[in-house]
């Protein structure tokens, strides 16, 4: 047998042990049969590979580009990503060999910012299917040359070029692998991606994303460690944070949209590694190469054909909308009971002198601008680190629905004299600093009472700002809280109006009082949104809590007093935070009741299913138009439009003579598909009422915010 | 009252800060919108190797051309060692068309030379551009979401932006894959001059990444 060429492996007269030693190497060299070129450029050391000593005719194997990267630099993937360009092979084959392509392991994500690339550090082996000829002789060697070519890159790029060349030793029968090169090709392929037939993938897209929804067989559990390699470009924004949800099984992975990519895309194809997707806990790879068309239809977001139903307002008219939505926000029910503070504070202060008043506006203005500042900090914040939320989203968190009833029913018990404040009221409008602060944190409590109330018109512009940069979205919150501060500022402006107002009285200390049952009606409605998300148990934990909360008020009430002992405050007050504490902790602790889905409900006298994208798809499948209706136990809004458009008899009888699917998609407690469903349709809070036609190539409809039982008519005898 | 009032701030402050805590800290976002095919390119102004002030507003009735340059980036070498793109820059700059390249290397980084030695080496390379402007801080690329060298980016005589991405569709560095690859920026100024809808408005950018 011979034995393979060895690389410039002179054997001159030397010595005898020098003699022995090269021997041994050629007999080492012959039993890895990887007769190993290794051809070293400035900044890669490259060679051609063989797992087995030798191959028999016909067979077909494997040759490996083995890829040694200096420190610090990397080649890349097929698809490079943001820039770099995949390592190439021009093979020179024996008669009768054949090449296939070369099969990737799978890459990482090399990031310089603000670019990412897919790419290889280190080491890496890329595979090259073979076959060898059927004629080969065996005892003989075969030899097969490539052209090799890559880009390698550190903060730099270096196109280098390599002619490599691999002995391949032809033996009679087929070998098995052996020696440490065996083991290397092995843990290659382990990185391959495996195919995925058998897996339900599918693709939607909004304005921003691509969406992923990967439903693998029984068996293959992805996890929520995930990521997508794309292998064509341009498709996805290989930079952005990607962001998996996983229910069950099921993942469902959003991509930001590459700003080269136009219009829809064919396919999405890439590699999904899944870093705990392999038995016992190893990362997996998979490919995927997911059509585009098919899945369109069927998916709930808007999709390719639906994208003009979504189609963003210009900038200048959110910020018309935002403007207005903020000055009807304080007619809404959410607001009121803060208004009602408001006019009390106006009152008090009306026969002030009137740069006061105008300052007082001006603070309260600030206030609301600072509390919508930081709410769409918060939201932007919120939403980087890929947090599915929505505008009311607070109100989605028992917690954070417990301590605004705790603050709004103190804040009544306060109002209604529970505890003392005879003295600071008439401070309140009389220009000291701590009345500015009292203004100014009316104006951010406000906007934080605020938030449920998604009012018409805010939706569009709010839905615009959450898929716009973070300049433009705090634009569209400025013009928010301004729209909501102007009638203030406007009254304190023109203290003629105020002028109206009577004079101060008796009168009120009864206004006042009166001024604590909008927020008491409040807490009631709190605690029943409390309900809905902890269950009747929580809710008498929260009822308890404000017991305490009450409780705690009163002793400071009757014992922090002016004239009482040190002594007696002290202990009063301790007592009094005490108790308060003790009842926040008792409220706050409520766990959340995992809502059990009801499959049906039938308010209003429809018989509403619950939402789903597969529900969605299969109803537009049978044919039947759909509806949904995206709603929330705390938004009062989406309540009394199903309260008064739904209760109708006509709409009843139409949505059974057109046969409408009624799906209700409940977003009271947080949902990732369903605030994945929202953004498709350029919203980000509830109401949101979408009506399919039956045709399943139809674009979706949204109608408005504030339903009527005329428009839901209309719009539902349109449906064909 | 105002105690009361005192209580109510703390507590949405506290409200505020623990709603903060959830959120990670978020990525710094890019402070400029991204640029968009029909959309007003974004307004710019940079110094040129041979101290004059541009600006996109001073071009407003002509064509205008963006290329992000770093003459030792492979990629770019590739399209100025085969000459094609001094080719493409004479072709368009000779009709008018104002072609500015842009150099967002950062000082001490790759592409970055004083502006005489880059007069120079424009000079050597036979390039005729209307100008070569210098954004070491990388302000511009930064308006341009400029990611890589070369990367291309059509304007219209009203500001608008036609085309952005590649110079052609063979994202390699050899100067053999010029052959038979579509010259994406030549076509969209042919057709966007002759008031055609432009075929291909976007493609991958592709080369080096643009040394910040």
């Amino acid at each position: 047998m011979n034995t393979p060429r060895l690389p410039d492996l002179e054997i001159r007269p030397t010595p005898f042990h020098l003699r022995a030693v090269a021997a041994a190497l050629v007999l080492v060299a012959a039993t890895f049969a990887a007769s190993a070129e290794v051809v070293s450029t400035p900044h890669v050391k490259a060679e051609l590979l063989l797992e087995k000593p030798s191959i028999a005719p016909g067979e077909s194997f494997d040759v490996a580009l083995r890829l040694e990267m200096k420190e610090g630099w990397h080649t890349y993937w097929k698809h490079p990503g943001d820039s770099g360009e995949p390592t190439d092979l021009t093979w020179s084959l024996p008669p009768g060999f054949t090449a296939g392509a070369i099969q990737w392991p799978y890459p990482q994500k090399i990031s310089l910012a603000p670019l990412t690339t897919y790419g290889y550090e280190g080491e890496v082996m890329l595979l090259v299917p073979f076959k060898a000829a059927s004629d080969a002789k065996p005892g003989t060697t075969a030899r097969v040359t490539a052209d090799a070519y890559w880009m390698v890159c550190e903060k730099v790029c270096i196109p280098e070029e390599a002619k490599l060349a691999l002995d391949v030793p032809i033996g009679a029968a087929p070998a098995a692998p052996t020696g440490p090169a065996a083991a290397a090709f092995a843990s290659t392929r382990a990185k391959l991606p495996a195919a995925t037939t058998g897996w339900n993938v599918a693709a939607s897209q909004d304005a921003k994303h691509l969406v992923l929804r990967i439903d693998p067989p029984q068996g293959v559990t992805l996890g929520g460690d995930v990521q997508f390699f794309a292998a064509t470009g341009p498709l996805i924004e290989y930079s952005a944070p990607q962001t998996a949800s996983v229910e069950g099984d099921v993942v469902t992975l959003r991509l930001v949209r590459s700003p080269y990519l136009t219009g829809t895309p064919e396919r999405i194809k890439g590699v999904l590694l899944a870093a705990n997707g392999a038995a016992g806990g190893a990362p997996a790879a998979f490919e995927l190469d997911v059509p585009f068309s098919a899945a369109a239809a069927a998916a709930p977001g808007v999709t390719a054909a639906a994208e003009p139903a979504a189609v963003p307002p210009t900038l200048l008219v959110a910020l018309a909308l935002a403007f207005a939505g903020g000055v009807i926000l304080n007619l809404m029910p959410c607001v009121f009971p803060v208004v009602s503070l408001k006019i009390l504070a106006f009152v008090q202060s009306s026969g002030d002198d009137p740069r006061r008043v105008r300052a007082h506006g001006l603070t309260f203005a600030a206030g609301v601008l600072v509390a919508c500042w930081i709410l769409a900090a918060l939201l932007l914040a919120l939403r980087a680190a890929g947090e599915e939320i929505g505008w009311g989203f607070q109100l989605q968190s028992p917690g954070f629905v417990a301590a605004m009833a705790f603050l709004l029913f103190g804040l009544g018990l306060s109002l209604a004299g529970v505890v003392e404040i005879g003295t600071s009221l008439t401070r309140l409008g009389g220009g000291s600093s701590s009345g500015y602060r009292s203004s100014f944190m009316n104006g951010a409590l406000a906007t934080v009472v605020a938030t449920p109330c998604t009012a018409p018109f805010m939706g569009a512009a709010l839905g615009y700002a959450m898929t716009q940069s973070a300049a433009t979205s705090m634009l569209i919150f400025t013009a928010l809280g301004a729209g909501m501060a102007a009638p203030y500022v406007a009254l304190s402006a023109w203290p003629a109006l105020l002028r109206f107002l009577p004079r101060p009285g008796v009168w009120m200390v009864r206004f006042r009082q009166l001024t604590a049952f909008p927020l008491f009606a409040t807490v009631a409605w709190l605690a029943w949104v409390f309900g809905h998300q902890t269950g009747i148990d929580g809710v008498l934990r929260l009822l308890l809590g404000l017991t305490l909360l009450a409780l705690g008020l009163w002793i400071w009430g009757q014992w922090v007093t002016l004239s009482a002992a040190e002594r007696t405050k002290w202990v009063a007050r301790t007592a009094g935070i005490g108790f308060i504490a003790a009842g926040l902790v008792l409220a706050a602790t409520s766990a959340p009741t995992a809502t059990a889905a009801p499959t049906a409900t039938a308010d209003e006298g429809i018989a509403w299913e619950v939402y789903s994208e597969a529900k969605v798809a299969e109803q537009r499948a049978a044919g039947r138009p759909v509806f949904i209706d995206f709603t929330a136990a705390w938004c009062l809004t989406c309540k009394v439009n199903e309260r008064i458009a739904f209760t109708s008899d006509e709409v009843q009888q139409l949505v059974k003579t057109r046969n409408i699917a009624m799906l209700k998609a409940d977003w009271t407690t947080k949902d990732p598909a369903i605030t994945r469903a929202l953004a498709g349709f350029g919203r980000s809070g509830v109401p949101l009422y979408v009506l399919y036609e039956a045709d399943p190539a139809a674009q979706p409809r949204l109608l408005p915010e504030i339903l009527s039982p005329g428009i839901l008519m209309n719009a539902f005898s349109e449906v064909k | 009252m105002k105690r009361m009032m005192r209580v109510t701030s703390l507590l949405t402050l506290a409200l505020f800060v623990g709603a903060g805590c959830t959120a990670d800290a978020a990525p710094p976002a890019s402070p400029y919108p991204a640029p968009a095919i029909g959309k007003a390119a974004p307004e710019f102004k940079a110094v040129d190797t041979n101290g004059k002030a541009h600006s996109l507003s001073q071009y407003r009735g002509k064509w205008v051309v963006l290329e992000w340059l770093n003459y030792d980036c492979p990629y770019v070498k590739k399209h100025y060692n085969s000459s094609t793109m001094q080719a493409l820059q004479k072709k368009y700059v000779d009709k008018g068309v104002v072609w500015l390249a842009i150099v967002s290397s950062a000082k001490g980084k790759q592409g970055n030379y004083p502006p005489d030695e880059m007069n120079a080496l424009t000079k050597e390379k036979g390039a005729s551009p209307t100008a070569v402007l210098l954004d070491e801080a990388g302000t511009v690329g930064g308006m341009y979401d400029a990611r890589t060298t070369p990367h291309m980016f059509v304007i219209n005589p009203q500001g608008t932006l036609m085309y952005m991405g590649g110079i052609d569709d063979k994202p390699t560095a050899r100067a053999a894959d010029l052959q038979g690859a579509r010259p994406h920026v030549d076509i969209a100024l042919q057709e966007a001059m002759a008031g055609k809808p432009v075929s291909v408005p976007t493609s991958q950018p592709y080369g080096c990444n643009v040394k910040y």
